[in-house]
């Protein structure tokens, strides 16, 4: 009886701190999706209002009043599908090598790899920005996507998975006719698919969400992607007209939402894979 | 079909030398098993044919081609997995099908060789499914399919019975060395360490220890004529017992003294031994005399464990600071009893050298 009633206990303040998070995680969320609907007036209002007196959808069409909008949004799907097929390519032909493939300094190459993993992204930004400035891909997507096309972590990542693996596995492709490329082809590659759909999610959030890379290296408005495009559209030389981006954040997470719902168990294999973020 | 001969081959790993300097002829057509217990080297030896590790020293041949920089897949040897290594995104059909599509053989001929396979091992009705909807045993016929799809000339087997629960493996063990030996008459290597199969299925054995092969040959000359203690010791369950004293002569009849034990020893030896120098006899559990009462010559040992597997009981005992196993007829019944009288059959005792543990021989 005692038992149960700790049992309760311990269900009941579970539930309320599990809760608690849940909701301090998803009122922004939530206050977007309804400001979205909002007067500019009734949004900045304080203690903030979740219900839309008066309901409007005046943010919305002011956004797809916007010429450039589907550009941005074709530069962002662009670039994000970039960056992803780069990732999914690239990263699972350096973690298989670093998993499996015998060669001279492969250890500490990794390691070299892995301590890029601890160098903040704004260290770099001024050598990548020369970099790409020399290579006269400065305003251009593709100049952008480069600079992430084989990211550190998902090598990391894929690397992990793959040594997971018996090397009896690889050892029989050997013995029944795979070189090291072959072997990635037919079987790494096929077999790292639960490792390759984690990347390529993860890559799609980062990439998809990204504004400070396409902030400094895209120039001319046509070439922006949806977050600097959305923050350009609505700056006025005083103020920022905040609903407006609101709107068009929220409907910029819709494909970010679809596949979490479809593919969360790829992050959530990720997480497993890599002891951590993967 | 090809004879495989190892040259002085040696491997090292770091100080470790996993394989040493050894030599062996495998016939062609033959069923040789390497046996030996963990760490002796008989996967490396088997790695080092299959080209998945480079020797240090030394030389391999298949058939008339030396092939130590031969790349595994062109050395037409096929090998089966302790673990399979059955490709788990691949149907069973795929799995056998993989090594003919590597040799870019043509997809009908490779359709009808899959076929022929699967029917030679009855496994045609598993052809759509993916390894992990088999069993254990269907799984090893798919990795065995796998290797004989290719006509390799070398068959190299590293423990494929391991992984089977006991009845399976008893049926399994039958059945490759019918299908290997009888059936196909492949030259075959087999890695074990269990010395059962290694008896059963093999036409040579080589045992190996710390990287070297102590001794080779037919299973009865292992087991019959070990060439030295840890042959003796290794084959054979219950291991052989070792007694170490001194030898003396007695009128005319040779013993080894060891405390208050005295145990005979053949007159034929004679010529191969030194009175007063220290020997070690051995003998087999199996073949010893054993009794509920003293007999001529017999030892009395005090009984401080019965292991009964049905058929057949064995006893182990202490005399003095020497302990021994015996296996005991079924008639005597171990609950009221602290003694028993045993004596070595004088015919079948092995006499070894403890200075280099070798064996002594004459003819008998």
């Amino acid at each position: 009886m005692k038992n149960d009633i700790v049992k309760l206990s311990w269900f009941i303040v579970t539930y309320i701190v599990l809760t608690g998070f849940a909701l301090v995680y998803l009122i922004p969320f939530i206050r977007s999706i309804t400001a979205s609907f909002m007067t500019w007036e009734q949004a900045s209002r304080f203690p903030p209002e979740f219900f839309p007196n008066p309901f409007t959808l005046e943010n919305y069409e002011k956004l797809f009043r916007l010429e450039l909008f589907p550009r941005w949004i074709l530069n962002s799907a662009l670039y994000t599908g970039i960056i992803v097929f780069g990732n999914v390519i690239l990263t699972s032909m350096a973690g298989y090598a670093f998993a499996r493939l015998r060669f001279p300094g492969r250890d500490a190459l990794f390691s070299v790899l892995l301590a890029l993993l601890m160098i903040p992204g704004f260290v770099t930004l001024v050598p990548n920005y020369i970099i790409i400035y020399k290579l006269g891909l400065v305003d251009n997507i593709l100049g952008l996507a480069l600079l992430s096309i084989a990211d550190v972590s998902s090598i990391f990542l894929m690397r992990q998975y793959y040594a997971s693996f018996p090397s009896d596995l690889f050892e029989a492709a050997r013995l029944d006719g795979c070189g090291p490329v072959k072997a990635f082809f037919y079987i790494a590659f096929p077999l790292g698919k639960p490792a390759i759909g984690a990347v390529a999610v993860y890559q799609f959030l980062g990439a998809w969400n990204a504004f400070l890379g396409p902030l400094v290296f895209l120039r001319t408005p046509e070439n922006f992607t949806l977050p600097v495009g959305l923050s350009f559209a609505f700056q006025r030389s005083m103020w920022v007209e905040y609903t407006p981006i609101i709107a068009g954040s929220v409907l910029a997470a819709m494909p970010t939402l679809i596949l979490f719902v479809t593919l969360n168990k790829y992050l959530i294999r990720g997480i497993v894979i890599t002891g951590g973020k993967g | 079909m090809a004879r495989v001969l190892l040259k002085n081959l040696t491997k090292r790993f770091g100080k470790v030398i996993a394989v040493d300097k050894i030599n062996l002829e495998i016939k062609d057509g033959e069923f040789l098993v390497l046996l030996g217990p963990s760490g002796c080297g008989k996967s490396t030896t088997l790695r080092l044919i299959a080209g998945l590790e480079r020797p240090d020293e030394g030389e391999i041949w298949i058939g008339d081609r030396m092939v130590n920089e031969v790349d595994p897949t062109k050395r037409n040897i096929a090998m089966v997995f302790q673990s399979y290594a059955l490709y788990p995104h691949m149907s069973v059909y795929g799995n056998i099908e993989f090594p003919l599509r590597m040799q870019g053989v043509p997809k009908n001929e490779r359709i009808r060789k899959v076929r022929e396979v699967a029917r030679f091992l009855g496994i045609e009705e598993l052809l759509d499914r993916k390894p992990s909807q088999l069993s254990g045993g269907q799984q090893q016929r798919v990795a065995l399919a796998r290797a004989i799809v290719r006509e390799p000339e070398v068959f190299l087997l590293d423990e494929p019975l391991s992984n089977l629960d006991a009845k399976l493996r008893v049926k399994m063990r039958f059945e490759l060395k019918r299908l290997l030996s009888s059936e196909l008459g492949i030259t075959t290597i087999y890695v074990t360490h269990d010395q059962v199969e290694a008896m059963t299925m093999a036409d040579r054995i080589a045992v190996m220890n710390r990287g070297k092969i102590y001794q080779v040959g037919t299973p009865e000359d292992i087991f019959y004529k070990p060439s030295n203690m840890f042959v003796a010791g290794f084959v054979g369950s219950p291991p052989m017992n070792f007694v170490k004293g001194i030898v003396r002569k007695e009128g005319n009849r040779l013993s080894l003294i060891h405390g208050e034990v005295k145990l005979s020893i053949p007159l034929s030896y004679e010529k191969l031994v030194k009175m007063g120098e220290e020997l070690v006899i051995g003998f087999r559990p199996q073949h010893v005399e054993v009794a509920d009462h003293p007999f001529k010559g017999s030892i009395e040992s005090h009984i401080i464990g019965v292991e009964k597997l049905g058929t057949e009981n064995y006893v182990h005992v202490k005399c003095d600071d020497l302990e021994v196993v015996l296996q005991a007829p079924s008639e005597i019944d171990f609950r009221k009893k602290d003694k028993i009288y045993w004596q070595p059959r004088e015919n079948l005792i092995y006499i070894f050298n403890p200075k280099n543990e070798k064996a002594l021989y004459f003819k008998r």
